[in-house]
Parts: C-alpha cells; sequence; structure tokens
C-alpha cells in the first residue's frame, strides 16, 4: 500500500509519525510523573509544560520535514525525473546540482552515470549510424525501384492490413484519404474475391502459387485485375499476401464495345446476305419487278458494311494500347536523334497530348530522316481536323512513294530489330506520305489527338510507404491489454477562436499524424482550416495566424469531423490538454452522427506520471524537458503543435514502459491516479 | 451534251471486273468515252500514251498502289492537265489526306452513289450540268 504513494508523501507520513510519537511520549511522561507526585495542584503547571514542549516539538518537527523535503525528497523526485529521461529517451545534457546540493555526492554521481550512459550511447549510435547509412542507401535503391513499378503494389498482413504500397497503389485506389498503413485493405477494395483468392493459395499449400483475379475499389468502381501471392509466413503465424494491381477498367469497357461491334456486324451481314443469296436464285426466272426488293437488298447490305467499317475503324484508332505522349517531348527527342545524325532541326509544336508509342514514332521518323534526299531542316506538329500532323521538312528533290515504301519495308535499327516502319504504322492506325510543294517537301504523318495538352499534371507521390514489423503484429488484444507500441496513434490538436467552447469558440484548424508501430508516418497527415461560421477574434488570429478571410471557403465542421473520423478510426487518440479538444469533437456527434469514442491519451497526464505533479506541464515545458524544439513559425499552428506533441508522446512511450507501466491498461489505471489534476475521458 | 462530253476521256485504273464494268456502263451511258485498264503496273505507260483527261483511279491495285501513280501523274509535267478522281473501298480520313496531298483532285468511296460520282466526273472535267 505505502510503496503505491510518492516519495514525498511517504516522507511526509513518517515526520508526522515522529511527531504523534514525541508527543505520546510526552505525554507519557508528564503522567507518570503527576502520578508519582500525587499533588493536584500541580496539574495546569503539568498542562502548560505539555503544551509548551508539544508545539516546541512539533515545530521543530516540521521545520526539520520542511527542510528534508526542500532539499531531499524533492530534488530526489526531479533527479529521478531527469535520469529516466536520459535513460529512456536520448535527452542529453547536465542535470540540475544546484537543486540537489545536500544530497552528497549523489547529484554528480548521477551526472557521471548519466554522462556514461550518453558516451555509450554516442558510440553505439555512431556505430549504428555507419550500418545504418549503408542499409539506407540499399533501401533507397529499392524504394526507388519499386515507385517506378508500373504496377501498384500492396503488401498486407494475414488480416489484411496494409503494411506496403507505393505510390501507383494510391493512383489506383484513389480514396479521398488515400491508402494508409494499417489500414484495411477492405476500406478500399470490395472484398469478395480477395477474400476467395487468399482462402484458396492457404489451401492449396504452395508457397510458390499466384492467384489471379478481377476485383473492383470501393469508390469509383474501378476494375483491377491483381495477382496476388503469398508472404512466407514465421513460426506458425498465417501467411500475409502481397497484390499487384492494374486498372482495366478501360480495357474492359472498349473489349465490351468491341464485342458489341462483332455482334451488330454479324446480324446486319447475316439478314441481308440471306435475302441476296434466295433472291439471287428467284430474279433468274422472274419478271423485272422483282428487281426492287433485290436492290434494297443490296442497298441494306451495303449500308451495313459501310456503317460497321467506319465503327470499327474508329475503335481500332481508340483501341491500340498505346501511352498518352506530349507533342514537345516527342519533337525534343527526334531534334536530338536527327542532331546526332548532323541534321540540326527547328522545331514548332502545338500544345498536344499524342496517343502514340514515342520511342517507335522517333525510330522511325529518325530512319526516314537518313534516307532523304537532303538534310531534314524543320520538325512541325500542328492540329488538323481530329487528328496531328507531324511534319519532317527539308529543300530539295521530291521522294518518290514507291522508295518511300521500299524504307517503310526495312526493320528499325536502333533497338526495334526484325520492326518494319510499315508495322509500327499499322500498330498507330495511320499512314505516312510526301508533300510537295515547290522545293519545299515534307513527309507528313498524321498521329491520334488524345487532348490539349493543359499542361503537366501534378507528379504522382511515388514514394512507397510500409512497416514491415506490421505483419507480426498481435491484433485483436482488447485496447486495455494492448501492449503500448502495438497500438496506432492518432496525435492531434486545433486551433479555435477562443477557449472557450461552451460560449460558442469554435475550432478553426484541425491537423493530425498517425503513429503506427512506434513511428510517425511523415505521409499520413491530416491538416485543414475550418470554416467557424463565426467571427475570429483579433486576439486569437494573434496567437495562430488564421484570419476571416483564410477560413472563407474552408469546410464546415462537421465535415471536417466526418473526414477527421475515418482518419482516427481505431486509433487511439493523443492531445495536449485533450479534454479541451476533445470537446470540440464531441460537440459534433448529433450533426455527423458519429461518435468519438476512441480511447484517449492526454500527454498533460503522461507528463505527470512521468516527472510528477509538481512539475510544470505546458506543451513548452514539456518538449524543452525533453530536448524537442519547435520551430517558432510552426508554434501555435495546428500541426505544429501535432508534430511536437506526436514527438513529445514518442519520447514519453518509453519512460513509462521503463516505469513498469506497458499496456494501455496500466498507463490509464495510473494516470487516472492523477485525475485531479485533469478529468480522464475514457 | 453527249457531243462536248465525247471530247472528254476518261480512263479507270481498276482491277475489280464487276466495279469496271459497272463503271464504263455509267459513264458511257452519261455520253464519256472511257477505257479501262486493270493493272497499276502497266497504268502509267498507257496514261502517258493517252493522256486522258480524267483518271479514275484505285487506290489498292496489283503491283504499284494508286498513290504511286497518283504521284507519278503529278511529278510528270506533261500530265498537268489530267485530272485524277481516286476511288477507295475504305474512304478513312487519312486516306483521304494521304490521297489528295499527293496530288488527286477528287476522292470518293466505294461504293458509290451515282449521283455522287456523276458530279464528282462533272466537276473535274468542267462539263455544265
Amino acid at each position: 500500500m505505502l510503496d503505491r504513494l510518492s516519495l514525498r508523501l511517504r516522507i511526509l507520513l513518517i515526520f508526522a509519525a515522529l511527531a504523534g510519537g514525541a508527543l505520546a511520549v510526552l505525554i507519557g511522561g508528564l503522567w507518570f510523573a503527576y502520578h508519582r507526585l500525587g499533588t493536584p495542584e500541580m496539574v495546569p503547571a503539568f498542562v502548560q509544560v505539555g503544551a509548551l514542549v508539544s508545539f516546541g516539538t512539533l515545530g521543530l518537527v516540521a521545520g526539520v520535514w520542511y527542510l528534508f523535503d526542500l532539499n531531499v525528497a524533492k530534488p530526489i523526485v526531479v533527479l529521478s525525473g531527469a535520469l529516466r529521461a536520459r535513460a529512456h529517451t536520448n535527452v542529453a545534457g547536465q542535470m540540475q546540482g544546484d537543486l540537489a546540493r545536500y544530497l552528497g555526492d549523489l547529484a554528480p554521481a548521477a551526472n557521471a552515470a548519466a554522462h556514461s550512459l550518453t558516451e555509450t550511447r554516442n558510440a553505439l549510435a555512431e556505430a549504428v549510424a555507419r550500418e545504418t547509412t549503408r542499409l539506407s542507401a540499399e533501401k533507397a535503391r529499392l524504394e526507388a525501384l519499386l515507385s517506378d513499378v508500373p504496377v501498384g503494389v500492396l503488401l498486407c498482413s494475414a488480416d489484411h492490413q496494409l503494411v506496403f504500397y507505393n505510390g501507383q497503389a494510391v493512383d489506383i485506389l484513389g480514396s479521398d484519404a488515400g491508402p494508409g498503413l494499417d489500414r484495411n485493405l477492405f476500406d478500399y477494395l470490395n472484398d469478395g474475391p480477395i477474400r476467395d483468392a487468399y482462402q484458396r493459395l492457404r489451401e492449396s499449400g504452395d508457397p510458390d502459387a499466384a492467384s489471379d483475379i478481377l476485383c473492383s475499389t470501393k469508390r469509383g468502381a474501378r476494375v483491377l485485375s491483381a495477382r496476388m501471392r503469398l508472404l512466407s509466413a514465421e513460426g506458425g503465424a498465417r501467411a500475409g499476401h502481397v497484390l499487384t494491381l492494374r486498372d482495366v477498367t478501360a480495357d474492359l469497357a472498349r473489349q465490351a464495345r468491341r464485342e458489341a461491334l462483332m455482334v451488330e456486324t454479324f446480324d446486319r451481314l447475316r439478314r441481308p446476305a440471306a435475302a441476296l443469296a434466295t433472291l439471287a436464285e428467284v430474279v433468274t426466272v422472274a419478271p423485272p419487278e422483282m428487281n426492287v426488293p433485290l436492290h434494297a437488298e443490296i442497298a441494306r447490305l451495303s449500308q451495313a458494311v459501310t456503317d460497321l467499317a467506319a465503327r470499327h475503324d474508329a475503335a481500332r484508332a481508340e483501341g491500340w494500347p498505346l501511352a498518352a505522349t506530349r507533342g514537345s517531348d516527342l519533337l525534343d527527342g527526334l531534334r536530338g536523334r536527327l542532331a546526332a545524325i548532323g541534321a540540326p532541326v527547328e522545331i514548332a509544336a502545338d500544345p498536344l497530348l499524342l496517343r502514340c508509342n514515342g520511342f517507335e514514332v522517333i525510330g522511325l521518323l529518325a530512319q526516314l530522316a537518313e534516307h532523304l534526299p537532303s538534310p531534314a531542316t524543320r520538325l512541325s506538329l500542328h492540329e488538323e481536323g481530329v487528328d496531328a500532323m507531324l511534319r519532317l521538312h527539308w529543300i530539295g528533290t521530291a521522294v518518290p512513294l514507291a522508295s518511300l515504301e521500299n524504307w517503310l519495308a526495312t526493320p528499325i535499327e536502333a533497338g526495334l530489330a526484325g520492326v518494319t516502319g510499315r508495322a509500327i504504322l499499322n500498330a498507330h492506325a495511320t499512314d505516312i506520305w510526301p508533300e510537295s510543294h515547290g522545293t519545299e517537301q515534307a513527309l507528313c504523318l498524321p498521329l491520334h489527338v488524345l487532348r490539349r495538352d493543359t499542361g503537366r499534371p501534378k507528379p504522382i507521390a511515388r514514394a512507397v510507404v510500409y512497416d514491415f514489423e506490421l505483419l507480426s503484429k498481435e491484433r485483436n488484444a482488447a485496447v486495455i491489454d494492448a501492449r503500448l507500441q502495438d497500438l496506432t496513434y492518432v496525435v492531434f490538436d486545433t486551433e479555435t477562436t477562443g477557449l472557450l467552447p461552451a460560449q460558442g469558440d469554435e475550432v478553426v484548424q484541425i491537423a493530425a499524424v498517425r503513429i503506427v508501430n512506434g513511428r510517425r508516418l511523415a505521409g499520413e497527415v491530416f491538416d485543414t482550416l475550418v470554416n467557424p461560421r463565426r467571427k475570429i477574434p483579433a486576439v486569437s488570429t494573434a496567437v495562430h495566424g488564421i484570419s476571416d478571410a483564410m477560413v472563407q471557403d474552408a469546410p464546415m465542421i462537421e465535415e471536417v469531423a466526418a473526414a477527421f473520423h475515418k482518419f482516427a478510426e481505431g486509433a487511439v487518440l493523443v492531445a495536449h490538454n485533450a479534454p479541451f479538444d476533445m470537446e470540440f469533437l464531441r460537440r459534433t456527434e448529433t450533426a455527423t452522427g458519429l461518435r468519438f469514442d476512441n480511447p484517449v491519451f492526454d500527454t498533460v497526464l503522461l507528463s505527470a506520471v512521468v516527472y510528477g505533479q509538481h512539475e510544470v506541464h505546458t506543451l513548452d515545458a514539456l518538449t524543452h524537458r525533453l530536448g524537442i524544439t519547435i520551430p517558432e513559425e510552426a508554434r501555435h499552428t495546428a500541426l505544429g503543435d501535432t508534430h511536437a506533441t506526436a514527438d513529445a508522446f514518442l519520447k514519453l512511450l518509453p519512460m513509462l514502459q521503463g516505469r513498469g507501466f506497458e499496456t494501455f491498461g496500466a498507463v490509464l489505471m495510473e494516470v487516472r491516479r492523477h485525475g485531479r489534476l485533469l478529468k480522464d475521458l475514457n | 451534251m453527249a457531243d462536248a462530253a465525247k471530247q472528254h476521256r476518261v480512263l479507270v485504273v481498276e482491277d475489280e471486273d464487276n466495279i469496271a464494268i459497272a463503271l464504263n456502263y455509267l459513264l458511257t451511258r452519261e455520253g464519256y468515252a472511257p477505257d479501262r485498264i486493270a493493272n497499276g503496273g502497266e497504268a502509267l505507260a498507257r496514261i502517258r500514251a493517252t493522256r486522258p483527261d480524267l483518271v479514275l483511279l484505285d487506290v489498292m491495285l496489283p503491283e504499284v498502289s494508286g498513290y504511286e501513280i497518283c504521284q507519278e501523274i503529278r511529278l510528270d509535267p506533261a500530265l498537268v492537265a489530267v485530272k485524277i478522281l481516286m476511288m477507295t473501298a475504305r474512304g478513312s480520313a487519312i486516306e483521304r489526306k494521304k490521297g489528295l496531298a499527293l496530288g488527286a483532285d477528287g476522292f470518293i468511296s466505294k461504293p458509290f452513289e451515282l449521283a455522287e460520282l456523276r458530279k464528282e466526273v462533272r466537276r473535274l472535267l468542267g462539263v455544265e450540268a
């Protein structure tokens, strides 16, 4: 029982017991003396002496306790807090020596121990850093490789939580919030075919087996062609899996249109053909008026063939699996190739996005340029009707079509062995021909235009995001029994119009980061302004810098709260002075119908557990104690304070574990003992 | 009109016999004097020899394509007065562009309507309707 009390309280109790004991001995002594004397008139004198000595003793004990608490007990608590910080995190620097000056050699000895620990840690860190640098370089190469793979790659644990994703997967899944580590795959993809394939692969018992499936996204109804392969499982655990994804929505739609065209083709040709065959038999023996149905059937057949052929040509042009190529890039590439063969050319291009294989088109034209009677002088690309016309100009004599056909029949040299120019033209559903205006000559190549070029799109986030530790993470433990490092945390902070939610203050900004497996995920950030539907007082704007104009077009709190609810799904919420921020979130529950019933950690209370209640627990004081610097420009922005809180939280976690609080439940019990400081929200 | 038309010599370069028969019939009925050749390789020699007023030129021919014949006609200054009406069974936009770029004066798709053919021939020969 006593060991659960704080050191200072225990010492207070010892001194109180000492004072109580001294009083008891004094009263006992006086009582004994009075009985030995047996003179009742001495009672007032005994009482006076007793009172005087009692007060003197109590004063003396209280004075000694005060000095002992000030100079011994409190410095021991401070010193132990500082030692914990140095033992469990990499806080460096001298500890406060003057506070512990009456503890003899304890403070210098603690400093020496901490110094020695720091030195050992630094040496170890250097060795680790060297090895880490080498591994990081290799990791960076692998990441670059994976981020450029032209398919989406996802790695999932056995219970389908995301452990890895690359930039293409973000593009394909394309959900509003984007995929996030340790989120469930079925938040993004419909689960049926995936569960089925996973089950089949597990039952097959073949570690090399792969399963090709079609699945679909939950939003946008994209159809994906996916290949699933199981990962090797360790120690009898269930295996995770890798999914490679390719968006085949457009392919399938194209295939469906072609199929429909084929069905219609046979349907429309079969009937007039049969009728014609019959009429042809009859017409030889029939009178001239039988020519009327014959002509009608011929016209019908002829019309069907013409229509269907035109639609087939259009479908061909649309259907070639050719990438979108920027016209200016194509001409730049071609200019480079022509310069290499001694034909520097000028270029002029409309801003167009073409559907073509740039490598093949450049190879074709570069080869043709070598055969021209004079060196090429100019390249142009202009919109003509629905197509674009690429022209390679020269001054001199015309090229006979027969020669051009011969050149097209020879294989293209540069890297396209065996592929002829004519094959490239066929693959692009186009043709090439010479054009002649006196001595001005040109080769004309029509190319299919995808659309006008409206500038380069924002680059796809190509980074790969992963944490392979998630594969072996124990799940399904109730939060209360979950180990601290196994929980996912969402650390957040709000900026508001003021400090009194009950009197109409509102949120103007909310930011959050995710912590998975003890790591703050740089790419998974929630940060948005909020329209508070009221004026922001100037005094608040002076603190966080957010003005009325800045939030004018921002989303309303209900919309933001719903998005934040999704972001925080399945996570423990962490905030500095959480009751304040939670009050604002919980007020939205009626409007959104979403409940913020996540478990909550308050870093104010965690700081009190680690450092004791006598310390100051403001965010500035806490981060200062933990050696975290908040850049001045980031202080009092929601994201800046969120980063600081998250970093402080990550340093407090090992300190809590060092104190023996390994699970969420253990920390919660300890926090509740500090409940006097602030109310606990769980 | 028939007398005026007879002054115009029309050469049909077409390898498909049935179409050639039909064209011959139609052109004769219109009052022109049509001639026909089936082989692309021999067409140019015939054109140089007879210098017709109009060549009805099919694109897909054995040996030498209609496009090549078209270009050769246009590169020969002696044949500058020869009008060329190209014919194709497919009639895609790219074929039409290619034919006109190589010097054809007109382009019609097979199967052609009588009225359209009559109109194009008259336009190219400058015959009043």
